[in-house]
């Protein structure tokens, strides 16, 4: 029952990570191509936008861990 | 899975190995500034003193992003001590690991009897990882500043800072309360699980044998890769709170 709830914590968490992560680089993408000189610091903001929405999944990932070693 | 020594010392448990972790990684800074400081030139600097000057201005850069220039030079030695404690204290645990058998159980370090059973009479120690890979250290950090942010809104701020909590209506207080608690959670948090997922999968990698080296030089530079990105990110979280509590004064 451990390995399963391993398995759920960790794959739905990188779910949420990937299609997060997937909005954050596609818009700054985007943002870069209209204004190529901005390119600086829109990096920098999607590196600080991609830290704060994978706080949660890489908590589900140590959940995860927990839940595996103790089985 | 590694057990840590765990020293019990009245109702504490000292955790040994992120003592000496904490004391290497804080050398390592201290002597890093020092030695970049000696026989300081302007026309010909050594080129530690080059990179600890590219150091100082790319967290001035990142600061001043935050909060209006005039302001920012008071949280210049935080960031640096912040970015540069954190990189380092990610590093560690990634070049080696020092791992103790044993097949008796060590009441001094915290190896009981139930362990060693449950373990089936053999239990790995570990004595050295990262500091930030344990939980304490970062919550450490994550207390230090929520201390700075809330005195620093408070002694500079106040009636901005004390109203805030009451924005954009007074119905919002339980929101800006849960708000004020997440975020020195959710710094310690972020920092713990990411250096500590990073190292747990360097020892399951290092379960596998001489198979897994190409799985494992990848993965160093990912781990090298995060730690950069985790101390970036914390120091910047940092200054952004700060600014958002003590700071924001000049845009209204």
């Amino acid at each position: 029952m451990e390995l399963l709830a391993a398995a759920l914590a960790v794959g739905l968490g990188a779910v949420g990570a990937g299609v997060g992560n997937g909005m954050i680089v596609s818009k700054t993408v985007e943002g870069i191509a209209r204004q190529p000189e901005l390119q600086g610091k829109l990096q920098t903001t999607m590196f600080i936008g991609v830290g704060i929405v994978e706080v949660v999944p890489i908590i589900g990932v140590v959940i995860g861990f927990l839940a595996f070693f103790q089985a | 899975m590694h057990e840590f020594p765990i020293w019990q010392l009245g109702p504490l448990d000292i955790d040994i190995s992120s003592f000496i972790a904490i004391t290497v990684s804080v050398i390592i800074t201290f002597v890093l500034a020092k030695l970049a400081v000696r026989n300081l030139s302007v026309d010909n600097p050594s080129k530690l003193q080059n990179f600890l000057e590219w150091v100082v201005d790319f967290v001035h850069n990142f600061i001043s992003s935050t909060m209006p220039i005039n302001r920012v030079k008071p949280f210049l030695t935080l960031g640096l001590t912040l970015i540069m404690f954190i990189f380092i204290s990610n590093l560690l645990g990634l070049p080696f690991g020092v791992v103790m058998e044993t097949h008796h159980a060590q009441e001094s370090i915290g190896i009981t009897e139930e362990l060693l059973a449950k373990k089936g009479g053999h239990v790995e120690i570990a004595f050295w990882k990262s500091p930030t890979a344990d939980l304490s250290v970062t919550a450490g950090l994550a207390l230090i500043v929520f201390v700075i942010v809330h005195f620093l809104g408070l002694r500079l701020n106040t009636k901005h800072y004390l109203k805030h909590y009451f924005k954009p209506y007074p119905i919002f207080f339980p929101v800006n309360v849960i708000e004020t608690i997440s975020k020195p959670l959710t710094l310690a948090l972020r920092l713990f699980a990411n250096i500590f997922a990073g190292e747990v999968l360097i020892a399951t990698i290092l379960m596998l044998g001489w198979i897994g080296t190409p799985f494992l030089i990848a993965w160093q530079g990912f781990s090298l890769f995060v730690g950069g990105i985790q101390a970036f990110l914390f120091t910047i979280l940092t200054m952004v709170y700060i600014s958002q509590a003590a700071i924001h004064e000049e845009e209204h």
